[in-house]
């Protein structure tokens, strides 16, 4: 215990910690400027200077550590001199723009100089001027109003990691440079815009539209964009969302966020938005009245079950939309319509995998909290850049190499460079036997526990030797040896897995593989969670052979139970996952589809394909918010609220339940409304009045949500196992799929871009992410742009099986000479038009790793 | 006296070590290396050895903080940045008599349980660094440096780091950043060097000269070392004299040697027979002194009681000829562009005096200028991240407090009031 | 790109510290020569040499003087005008290198033949004035001699 003496009040601290935060623990303020909490110590401002006895002179108390005795005074009138004095430093080349300052009303200098003075400057030489930057496509920077306390550089540098700023020159010449302009890895994240003291770097999305005291409500929420879920805050002002800002703690994310956070929630006010129900009529959509649609969808629906059965109806829900909304739709599905049809698109990568680690280490086994990956001593990544699928996890690998952490990656992962990983770089389709390597070398190493029976029952049958890998994979024996060595030393071990493992050829085995990895280093497993409620739309039974809960349909204890709940008889036949309703759908035993919140012909491999069997549907009703591809394909559009407004809960990929909140408000009915509203139309009652109404019932059906209420939620009673029992083990026997390729000389594939300021297609409503990453272009390594004399800016057309693009060129000075790399989030100039596809068996996820491409300058 | 520090180095082959050896270099090394570390640190201890880098910290009590850290590999740096104004006393060790430097580390190496040395030596000694170089290499060929030296197990490596033109990482902990491959900006303190140094290691920073002692020290022991200069700073110092004297150039006298015997004495008195203005006794950042205050002793203990501070021993002697303001002025443009621009009274404080001081030279100068001149250097003095800044101010406040009526007429006049 | 002599160079300097990092002062001073100055080629081959990032690069190089932002003549004039040099002279000499040479502090000769840049001090000052041509020291100037001195550098 340390006692100390600040300002004659005795202070007790279990652990030292600087006089600063001693003195805030204890109510008492300090002014600072540079310091702030979530950055390492600088000491430069000086603002916070203290007497401390016994010493001569003052003490920053921001950077000195707190000591048995010692006596502290924060306010004398020799501190407040010196206040004013640094505070006149600050001064004298700024500009004093406070009324054209966006940041007036939060700035801590002004509050600081309105407290402590100076009530007049004394300087009478020229300032230094710099005009104001708008070279950013989403920051503003005014760098005469910088007080250079470099917490935006510490913020890059070392939690960002970015490391896209730093003071140019020195002393009274120094300033901040060069953020983005495009040429300095400039993750547009904002981070710095958060903890800028002053009005020298703010967001661009508000300027001069934004007063702190305008600023009616703000909501607490989270992040409508990934599956790490980070806590955001809005800021509204006349119904509009100003701002969206992280929170210092909170629990996910901890005051930071990434660009697609902060700066992508401008598609809620889109002009773009859907507002009214469109109907086809003449093969045309034409806007509809609420009742004409309503009432058309379920006499259309209530026919074809009539007509054909209940399993000629399929629907399909979303990872962007609430577990209420999820759960009501397969609610719907199951009792209204009657049958089992319904799934995700999180089918298209995150379901399998995540079943199948389950299958061998339990449920909940990918449930992890994000932050231990700081803490882990090793993290292997494979199958996707964590730093752009879901960024606030990627800065915790990050934090882990700076902690000296070893950061190990199968593949090359841009966003990870500069910390230094240590990579293996397997030729193209070695990936597995490079990992069977691992298996066996770890194997020996670390020998087998028994405590998986099944598990090791794979394991024992791996045996492949360095040797082979090497002659196979191009990786050699000595870089295998040192690799395995590292896996084999680490005590907290995490394995990060992206979709790009899931969704490629043998993916199933290679998930065993990595399992086994796992298990033989004694770790965890992070599974990449591309949309915010993946996990939620799981969770809530919108998988087509499973209940809410995991209960599996063909159990008919389940059914009945569930049944008895929702008064109805549910159907014991597994029904439709995703492929097989596109299937179904061009042979046409399915008739009609309820899209809702997703747009499966964009967001589906072959979307050709997807496009061309919606069109052979009877019927096909899309719920959105905006006139997707999908959409237009449909004979009745409803037009849903969407995320900002209105309430629900989504579950991360920790599986955390988080609330989601109403920010504006919106004419229109949210997701599970219309649902509810189309179920009565069909004679089924749902007769919620909110969200939270429906929350209650998941909590009442749900052995996963049990017992679960808002107030729970907000408690922080709100990660897995919640108030429920983890669900049984399920060990059933491992089944995978050992499909191969081989690479073919000379071939180029198609690689899927996961960037960072896109999402889905829900981005590309969002401007200022359209001002960074405005089209969609084809990424190709400078050495196969030479062969085939492209160059920057060219367009071309791009040709596989399934489909052809035309789009610019962008050539990757580090890029491979094997791929052409295309994202899928720009409608009709996505990857998956492209993407042709076989199914993994086990995991059911498309497998698009070798999908064979030409390319071809369009001569103008 | 005999020199110490500077013998031999008039010999036409000094930094080569047959020359050095010649004339008994490298023999201190053989005995040093004989001693437990422990017995190496008594000795300079005894001689009551304090750095001459500025501070005059005992180098014993250094020392023995990093000798007591547990951490291993141990750093000692040699801090060659020289870059106090005024002064070019490292100079001729480096270029002259790299050995002496060489060896020194070695002993020092040797007491600390370090394993690694580096010579961090200011960009704009070029020369100095292929001298060092090829010394080094040559103590490398005989093995001197490296692994299992002289057969006594005892392994020291050295090289030279340039520094790029930065006053300010002559700081010892700016040095590390420097040597880390960082800006060079100084660190939070504590945690101090000694435990938490150069690669997060026990490190110790010592100047050209400090090190360049041990072999003497070494040779004849400490308390012998001990007789030479004042009880509180024993030793020989390197004076390094410029300015308006006959003689100006570098001395090597015993600590203490009185300011006027330096220059009446030994310098030959001020150039030409003029009169004595002002005088800087320890590098730019120390304060001026009038002609009236300089019979002071020049060592570590005394010259703060007589109002100054030692240095670097830098001593620049200014004759009449001289305006005050303009030296003022030039002294203050030296620490804007050096401010290394951390924290704000000095980043923000030096630009300021740097106007204001500019204008008045200018003869633009206003009523009111002094004071603010004495308020702004009020702000800065004790409240700057590193000492940089005192300096700064201090110059501003001592130049003014001996020179008042100088500033004040320039003010007035709109002009020149010395040179026209 | 640098050479592969460069490389070669640098990866001897590395090997006198223990982290790349730690090379980065002296692989910048490589950089310079082989590109003449600090462009943005220049920067950019320091940064994927070591795994640096480019701004940090930026901003450790631009902290130091002795890194050049700019293009440089053919011989480098580094001229020290600090108070010892000052009191003896020194200024003098700047307005005699603007005016024989046509160069300015900071600034090239128009026929690319001088760089000047001032220096705080230089460690001459016993000799004052004193300035560095490229790596050599030259003391005890006088307008004349300094005259001398550069019609040796062509
Ligand atoms: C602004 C500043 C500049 C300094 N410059 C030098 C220098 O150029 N050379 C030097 O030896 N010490 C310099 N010092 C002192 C060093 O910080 C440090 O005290 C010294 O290297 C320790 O060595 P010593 O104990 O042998 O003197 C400087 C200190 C400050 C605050
Ligand atoms: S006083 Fe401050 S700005 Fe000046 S050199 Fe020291 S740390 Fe840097
Ligand atoms: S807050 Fe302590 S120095 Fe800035």
């Amino acid at each position: 215990m340390i006692t100390i003496t600040i300002n004659d009040r005795e202070i007790k601290l279990e652990k030292p910690v600087s006089v600063l935060e001693a003195a805030r623990s204890a109510g008492i303020k300090i002014p600072t400027l540079c310091y702030h909490e979530q950055l390492e110590r600088y000491g430069g401002c000086r603002l916070c200077l203290v007497e401390v006895e016994k010493m001569p002179r003052l003490q920053t108390a921001c950077t000195l550590m707190v000591a048995d005795g010692m006596v502290v005074r924060t306010e004398t009138e020799q501190i407040a001199d010196v206040r004013r004095g640094i505070l006149e430093f600050l001064l004298i080349n700024h500009p004093l723009d406070c009324p054209y300052c966006d940041k007036a009303g939060e700035c801590d200098l002004q509050d600081l100089v309105e407290k402590y003075g100076p009530g007049k400057g004394r300087f009478k030489e020229k300032k230094r001027k710099v005009p104001e930057s708008l070279q950013d496509p989403v920051i503003v920077r005014n760098m005469d109003r910088c007080i250079m306390c470099t917490r935006c550089v510490r913020m890059c540098e070392g939690l960002q990691g970015a490391s896209a700023i730093a003071v140019i020159n020195r002393g009274g010449h120094s300033h901040i440079e060069p953020f983005s302009s495009g040429r300095f890895d400039c993750e547009y994240c904002g981070n710095c815009v958060s903890v800028c003291p002053v009005g020298a770097i703010m967001s661009r999305l508000h300027r001069h539209s934004y007063r702190p005291w305008q600023v009616k409500e703000q909501y607490e929420t989270v992040c409508p964009y990934c599956g790490v879920g980070c806590t955001v805050v809005t800021q509204v002002r006349d119904d509009v969302i100003k701002r969206v800002i992280p929170k210092l703690g909170s629990t996910v994310n901890n005051g930071m966020l990434c660009s697609r956070g902060r700066f992508g929630y401008e598609f809620v006010g889109s002009k773009d938005r859907l507002s009214v129900p469109l109907i086809r009529k003449n093969g045309a959509l034409a806007e509809a009245t609420w009742e004409e649609a309503i009432t058309l969808v379920a006499k259309k629906l209530g026919n074809i079950k009539s007509t054909y059965g209940s399993d000629a109806v399929a629907g399909m829900a979303s990872p962007r939309c609430t577990n209420e909304d999820n759960y009501v739709l397969q609610k719907f599905l199951r009792v209204a319509v009657g049958t089992n049809n319904v799934d995700t698109t999180a089918r298209t990568g995150f379901a399998g995998a995540q079943s199948f680690i389950e299958n061998i280490f339990g449920q909940g086994a990918t449930a992890n909290i994000i932050s231990g990956l700081a803490n882990s001593d090793t993290v292997m990544v494979i199958g996707g850049d964590p730093t752009t699928v879901n960024p606030i996890l990627g800065l915790q690998i990050r934090a882990c190499a700076r902690r000296g952490g070893q950061v190990m990656t199968v593949g090359e992962f841009e966003g990870l460079r500069i910390f230094s990983p240590t990579k293996l770089l397997p030729r193209q389709f070695t990936e597995t036997f490079l990992l069977e390597g691992i298996v066996t070398a770890l194997r020996e190493k670390k020998g087998l526990s028994g405590a998986n029976a099944p598990l090791e029952g794979k394991i024992k049958s791996i045996n492949v030797t360095a040797a082979d890998v090497a002659a196979k994979s191009g990786v050699s024996e000595k870089q295998l040896a040192a690799y395995v060595d590292l896996l084999a030393a680490a005590t907290t071990f995490s394995i990060v897995i992206g979709k790009e493992t899931v969704q490629s050829i043998g993916g199933s085995y290679k998930l065993l593989l990595l399992a086994a990895i796992t298990y033989l280093a004694n770790g965890r497993v992070y599974l990449l969670s591309e949309k915010a409620n993946e996990q939620g739309a799981l969770d809530m039974g919108c998988a087509p052979d499973m209940l809410p809960g995991y209960r599996p349909v063909a159990y008919p204890e389940f059914t009945k139970k569930y049944g008895a709940v929702w008064h109805a008889e549910l159907s014991e036949k597994p029904g439709l996952n995703l492929f097989e309703m596109i299937e179904a759908a061009e042979k046409g035993t399915l008739r009609a589809m309820y899209v809702m919140g997703e747009n499966p012909v964009c967001n589906i491999p072959n979307s050709g394909r997807v496009e061309k069997a919606f069109k052979n549907l009877d019927f096909l009703i899309v719920q959105d918010i905006f006139l997707t591809e999908t959409a237009k394909l449909a004979d009745v559009v409803l037009p849903a609220l969407g995320w900002g407004e209105k309430d629900g809960t989504f579950t991360n990929m920790e599986r955390r339940i988080q609330r989601v909140k109403k920010s504006v408000q919106r004419e229109g009915m949210e997701d599970w409304k219309i649902v509810a509203e189309i179920a009565k139309n069909m004679g089924y009652r749902m007769d919620y009045t909110k969200a939270e109404e429906v929350f209650h019932e998941i909590a009442k059906v749900s052995p996963l949500y049990r017992d679960l209420s808002y107030e729970d939620i907000e408690k922080g009673e709100n990660i897995y196992p919640y108030k429920g029992e983890p669900l049984r083990d399920v060990k059933e026997d491992i089944q995978i799929d050992t499909s191969a390729v081989s690479a073919a000389a000379g071939k180029l594939y198609l690689k899927v871009e996961r960037p960072l300021f896109h999402s889905g297609t829900m981005s590309t409503h969002a401007a200022s992410l359209m001002n960074i990453y405005p089209h969609a272009v084809a990424r190709i390594g400078a050495g196969r742009a030479k062969m085939l004399s492209l160059t920057e800016g060219d367009v071309v057309t791009v040709r596989s099986k399934a489909g052809a693009l035309s789009l610019f060129i962008a050539i990757e000075k580090a890029g491979d000479d094997l791929s052409v790399t295309i994202s899928n989030n720009f409608e009709s100039k996505g990857a998956f038009r492209l993407a042709d596809y076989t199914l993994d068996q086990v995991t059911k996820a498309p497998c698009i790793d070798a999908v064979e491409i030409s390319i071809e300058k369009v001569t103008a | 006296m005999e020199t110490i520090l500077l013998k031999n180095i008039q010999n036409p082959n000094s930094a080569d070590i047959a020359e050095y050896k010649k004339a008994g270099g490298y023999a201190s090394i053989r005995k040093a290396l004989g001693m437990e570390p422990q017995q190496v640190i008594d000795e300079v201890k005894k001689a009551g050895l304090r750095g001459r880098g500025g501070a005059g910290f005992p180098v014993a009590m250094k020392w023995t903080f990093a000798s007591a850290d547990p951490k291993f590999p141990k750093y000692l740096l040699c801090n060659a940045d020289e870059g106090e104004p005024g002064t070019f006393k490292d100079r001729p060790i480096l270029e002259k008599n790299p050995h002496l430097l060489i060896e020194g580390m070695i002993i020092s190496g040797h007491a600390l349980k370090a394993e690694y040395g580096y010579i961090y030596l200011r960009g704009e000694y070029p020369a100095a660094k292929h001298i060092l170089n090829a010394a080094i290499q040559q103590a490398y060929d005989t093995n001197l440096l490296g692994e299992n030296i002289l057969g006594k197990g005892i392994t020291f490596h050295l090289a030279v780091h340039q520094g790029a033109g930065a006053y300010i990482c002559g700081e010892e902990t700016a040095l590390i950043e420097s040597l880390e491959g960082d800006k060079g900006q100084p660190r939070i303190k504590p945690p101090f060097p000694v435990n938490v140094g150069v690669f997060s290691k026990p490190t110790v920073v010592n100047n050209v000269e400090t090190l360049s002692n041990l072999p003497y020290i070494i040779e004849v022991g400490g308390e012998t070392y001990a007789k030479i200069g004042t009880p509180d700073c024993p030793g020989p110092k390197i004076f390094c004299i410029s300015g308006h004297v006959e003689k100006p150039g570098i001395y090597e006298l015993p600590m203490g040697t009185k300011l006027r015997d330096i220059i009446y004495t030994h310098c030959g008195g001020i150039k030409g027979g003029k009169k004595l203005k002002a005088v800087i006794p320890g590098g730019i950042s120390t304060p001026v002194l009038p002609p009236d205050k300089i019979d002071c002793p020049m060592d570590f203990v005394n010259m703060p009681k007589h109002g100054s501070m030692l240095g670097s021993g830098a001593v620049i002697v200014m004759d009449e000829s001289v305006c005050l303001v303009k030296v003022c002025h030039r002294a203050l443009k030296f620490f804007e562009h050096e401010s290394c621009g951390k924290c704000t009274p000095c980043r923000e404080g030096t630009g300021w005096l740097r106007a204001i001081l500019g204008r008045i030279e200018n003869g633009e100068g206003m009523e009111g200028d002094i004071d603010t001149m004495l308020a702004v250097s009020a702000n800065m003095l004790g409240k700057t991240f590193c000492p940089l800044g005192d300096g700064a101010a201090s110059v501003v406040q001592n130049f003014i407090k001996h020179f008042r009526p100088e500033f004040e007429e320039h003010i007035r006049a709109k002009k020149c009031v010395v040179n026209g | 790109m640098f050479s592969s002599a460069a490389k070669q160079e640098i990866e001897d300097i590395r090997t006198k510290y223990p982290n790349a990092r730690a090379a980065l002062l002296p692989t910048i001073y490589v950089a310079q020569r082989e590109f003449g100055w600090l462009s943005s080629e220049a920067y950019d081959a320091v940064a994927d040499l070591l795994n640096v990032p480019k701004a940090t690069v930026r901003g450790v190089a631009t902290f130091y003087a002795m890194y050049k932002q700019k293009p440089m003549g053919r011989h480098l004039i580094q001229l020290c005008t600090n108070v010892s040099c000052m009191i003896l002279g020194a200024e003098r000499l700047v307005d005699f290198l603007k005016i024989t040479y046509g160069v300015e502090p900071g600034g090239v000769s128009p026929d690319g033949r001088f760089s000047l840049v001032i220096m705080e001090c230089i460690g001459a000052c016993g000799t004052a004035p004193a300035m560095l041509v490229n790596d050599d020291f030259h003391d005890n100037l006088t307008e004349k001699k300094l005259q001398e001195i550069l019609e040796k550098y062509t």
